[in-house]
């Protein structure tokens, strides 16, 4: 019975793979296909001349920024809750863990309102500062880039924390103790021997949360001003509004393309350390 | 860890930093449930009154948010269905058998939780922009299904390695043929994760916004694209009364789910966010 | 959980009970014959299995011994049909029933672990090959509850596997083979996860059912004793390949190769050359040592080098005699109800291996000079060219 098993799991396979190439893989190619057609229906790179000058440039430019500044926000943030979570008693580390990730089940958009709520000129945490005659406060938290940096780095912040506990977990604490042994302060423990440590996961999570982000919308259309439009609310516009399939089709592919580099990037890290590995066993 | 002991202003810092960030992300939540109840709507936090007016209005029949909620309802149904199939079938390959080009698959199977959504929505909308399809549940809910399906494998697949494929052998080594093994065997084991898989695939698709932007029409719009409108052009105090029913579901959700496996017994699909296969 | 911390005695299987409960009317064997020819498997270009060939009497029990890798756990999932042989035949009773699903075979098989269906209670389990069978319920529920009874199991019968002890689950797996009457039982180290006392008491369990009920039981085990306890014939296996099949006793006194006799309560290895055969028929071997040991007759040309083997509860300590050989007692430790001796006889090369010696008489002491030697039934002889 053992001997099907290849043709049953090629069976099994079918349905999936089907449907992902009909409906995943045939639309994106269309989307390729769409960005290089001009209007005559010849072959064109107008489209992309357009998006990358100009005003077009400019919208690329704030979403690298600001995915740039969610990785090392929820990198920062990551580390200090996975840190304190790995030292934590195991009820209250369940807990974190749980308020930690609930909230990525929970609607983009309701998180995002909550924060609109939170953030705004009258909201908790403006009122808290002003009462606490906070000198300028209130801060303007919203519509501007500290709001959409504090709404997508609250959506990226599981991914981090996941990634960075499960590096963090496999650090041998043993290795500290020896560190510490040969009268290493804490402060070259944690840099010289914790830090490289847990290096592949924070390039990992960081790497992931920017790719991530590269595509985000809800929260900076909702939570930005003008100077956040991002390349996907661009192609929202560009679809709904004004009809301009190609350019949207074109500035779709930039983004699949920055995506894949970053993809290809966490691949190279991660053959680089199996091939490292594989030497080390080898010898 | 052992390395030094540990400093008390170490300690409470730790404590303290690790307090702040988790209260910080979780009062958007708790400030929304508690604003839901006002009587001023968005107006002041904490509110003044409190009332349940505001879901009154949200379930008022016929209105727009009652019309929404149950198309939302229609096109998850069927993302679940759809994502079910896709994910028992899948799994089955990925997990159990000796699949040709298992890798490839795989990736595939991975690809639409990392490729932007705005890139699967906007294919999605050149596809059934010509078919006539736009504004269709079934558009929809094939669309929710691309971003679904890969959860409910990834589910499926952690559920099929927890259990025991000598059993299967235990099964069948006693005269039970295939079907027998999958009803009497495989399937009572597999149900906790089988239904995570479906709870997964549901809220997913109910809180999915993009595609469904992409492929609504204004006659047939999901909640969340309501809801986006709401908070980007007209402020409808309602939205915060639906917002708190979109939490408690998710909550309800991951309570199901979380109470299906201790039930079970044995643990099935840790996770599904995508963060295993990647490191 | 009290049933727990008593897994001794609660759930104590009461093998006359359980044989009764199971038993046919006819006093006729229920087991059946099988026969194997030319088994072979090989995985990517490594055999594993090659040329399996054995003849099993029904009412049998016969046990594969080895170490992990021999084969022993690749012929017997072929025996059950888990693990399809590149060539061979397997037959029941004359009956070719190489191609058959394993569900198909009939046959009864006891896993290492346990494998109960972890979502039905115990009497689930029991029950599930007799639902397979479309045996009518009320039987179903009189067989269950007899069989659950006379295995002392009565009282967990609706509890789920997960609330019982290892030696408990293991009696619910027999139960739930030995209720639907398979004809051959296989059993692939069913006892290797419970503690020594506790298998110890399952060996006379599993062996009084077996003669009780006349199967045929094909056992796979590492654990000698084990097999010396419940086996009517042993097989041990080497690198896929039987070394020898044999009663416990044929093989302990008459090993065939040096692997076996090694294998099987270790022995001592001497090399030396056949002298002319004597009157009484024994076959002497000039030690490279020096001194000479009579053998059990074994068909060699004088002159000819071979290795004598002789376990160390067999090499005696005796006065200077004439065919004895002379050395050196190196140590000399008491384990109990015997001494373990060894001892490093005159003229052996440098790094060779000393004799090892079990004594009950009094023993020596180190340094003090010894005389060894063996009745000839004890000494075996190898041409040197074979293995082990």
């Amino acid at each position: 019975m053992r001997g099907h098993r290849s043709r049953t799991a090629l069976i099994n396979a079918v349905p999936v793979t089907v449907f992902l190439i009909v409906l995943f893989i045939y639309p994106i190619i269309g989307v390729l296909s769409l960005s290089l057609k001009g209007d005559n229906g010849a072959f064109t790179l107008h489209w992309y001349t357009d998006a990358l000058s100009g005003a077009n440039l400019s919208v690329l430019i704030s979403t690298l920024r600001i995915s740039a500044e969610t990785a090392v926000l929820s990198l920062l943030v990551g580390f200090v809750l996975a840190h304190a979570i790995a030292r934590m008693r195991p009820v209250f580390a369940a807990l974190a863990m749980l308020i930690v990730v609930v909230p990525h089940f929970i609607s983009a958009l309701v998180r995002t309102y909550g924060w609109i709520i939170m953030l705004g000129e009258h909201g908790l945490i403006n009122t808290l500062l002003t009462s606490a005659h906070a000198p300028g406060a209130p801060y303007s938290l919203l519509y501007n880039e500290t709001g959409v940096v504090i709404g997508t780095t609250s959506v990226m912040l599981p991914y981090t924390v996941l990634i960075l506990q499960g590096v963090m977990r496999g650090v041998d604490s043993r290795l500290l103790a020896a560190a510490a042994g040969f009268g290493a302060s804490r402060w070259t423990i944690f840099t010289r021997i914790y830090l490289p440590l847990v290096a592949p996961g924070i390039g990992t999570a960081g790497l992931l949360s920017f790719i991530l982000c590269l595509g985000y919308y809800i929260t900076p259309a909702l939570m930005g001003g003008d100077q956040q439009t991002v390349v996907a609310a661009l192609i929202d516009q560009q679809v709904m509004k004004q009809d301009q399939w190609n350019s949207a089709a074109a500035f779709g592919v930039i983004l699949l393309l920055l995506t894949f580099a970053g993809l290809g990037v966490l691949g190279l890290a991660r053959l680089r350390r199996k091939k490292a590995h594989a030497r080390r066993s080898s010898s | 860890m052992m390395e030094l002991p540990p400093t008390r202003a170490g300690h409470v810092g730790r404590a303290l930093s690790a307090s702040a960030i988790l209260l910080f992300l979780a009062m958007p939540i708790v400030i929304i449930l508690v604003t839901s109840f006002g009587a001023d709507g968005i107006g002041t936090f904490p509110p003044k009154e409190y009332s349940t007016r505001w879901y009154e209005q949200m379930a008022a029949p016929g209105g727009n948010w009652a019309t929404s909620i149950a198309l939302s309802s229609l096109v998850a149904a069927l993302t679940t269905v759809f994502s079910l199939i896709l994910g028992v079938t899948a799994a089955t390959a990925l997990a159990r058998g000796r699949l040709p080009l298992h890798a490839a698959v795989y990736g595939l199977v991975l690809a639409p939780m990392l490729i932007p959504q705005v890139v699967i929505a906007l294919g999605l909308f050149l596809f059934f922009e010509p078919a006539g399809m736009l504004g269709s549940p079934l558009a929809i809910a094939l669309g929710h299904t691309v971003l679904a399906a890969p959860i409910a494998i990834l589910i499926m697949i952690s559920t099929l390695k927890g259990i025991d494929e000598r059993l299967e052998d235990a099964a069948a080594s006693m005269g039970a043929g295939r079907m027998t093994i999958a009803r009497r065997i495989t399937f009572p084991l597999a149900t906790p994760g089988l239904i995570a898989a479906a709870v997964f695939s549901f809220i997913t698709s109910f809180d999915e916004f993009f595609i469904a932007q992409f492929l609504s029409t204004p006659d047939t719009r999901t909640l969340p694209v309501l809801v986006f409108n709401a908070l980007q052009f007209d402020v409808d105090p309602t939205v915060t009364a639906v917002s708190a029913v979109l939490i408690a579901l998710a909550i309800l959700a991951l309570a199901l789910v979380a109470l299906v496996r201790k039930l079970g017994g044995h643990r099935t699909g840790r996770s599904a966010l995508p963060v295993e296969p990647l490191t | 959980m009290p049933e727990r911390t008593n897994s001794l005695t609660a759930g104590k299987l009461s093998a006359d009970d359980l044989a009764a409960v199971l038993a046919p009317r006819s006093n006729a064997p229920t087991g059946k014959s099988l026969s194997v020819t030319g088994l072979r498997k090989s995985y990517s270009g490594t055999t594993v299995v090659d040329g399996v060939d054995m003849e099993i009497a029904a009412g049998e029990f016969v046990t594969f011994l080895g170490s992990s890798g021999s084969g022993k756990t690749t012929t017997l999932m072929m025996l059950a049909g888990f693990t399809e042989p590149d060539s061979g035949t397997i037959e029941v009773d004359g009956r070719d029933i190489t191609a058959l699903n394993p569900g198909k075979r009939d046959f009864g098989f006891v896993f290492q672990q346990y494998l109960l269906f972890p979502h039905m209670t115990v009497a689930e389990n029991v029950a599930f090959p007799l639902t397979l069978r479309g045996v009518p319920k009320a039987e179903i529920r009189r067989r269950v509850g007899e069989t659950l009874e006379a295995a002392g199991l009565s009282k967990f019968a609706g509890r789920k596997p997960r609330e019982l002890s290892g030696g408990q689950q293991q009696r619910v797996a027999l139960c739930r083979v030995l209720v639907y009457r398979p004809p051959i039982v296989l059993m692939d180290e069913p006892l290797g996860a419970l503690d020594k006392k506790l298998r110890d008491q399952m060996q006379t369990e599993i062996k009084s059912i077996q003669r009780e009920l006349g199967l045929t039981v094909i056992y796979v085990t590492h654990d000698q004793e084990e097999a010396l306890v419940l086996s009517d014939r042993i097989a041990i296996m080497k690198d896929g390949r039987i070394e020898q099949f044999d009663t416990p006793r044929g093989l302990f006194e008459h090993p065939r190769t040096p692997f076996v006799a090694d294998f099987l309560g270790a022995a001592n290895f001497l090399t030396g050359k056949v002298e002319e055969t004597t009157a009484d028929g024994s076959t002497p071997v000039r030690l490279d040592t020096g001194g000479v040991l009579k053998a059990r007759p074994h068909p060699c040309a004088p002159g000819q080098r071979v290795r004598a083997a002789v376990r160390p509860g067999k090499l005696r300590l005796v006065r200077a005699e004439e065919s004895c050989c002379s050395g050196t007692v190196e140590t000399a430790v008491y384990v109990g109800s015997l001494t373990r001796i060894t001892v490093r006889l005159d003229g052996a090369a440098p790094g060779t291996p000393p004799l090892r010696i079990e004594t009950a008489a009094a023993p020596p002491r180190p340094g003090e000079r010894v005389c060894v030697t063996a009745d000839r039934e004890d000494v075996s002889v190898f041409d040197e060219s074979d293995g082990g």
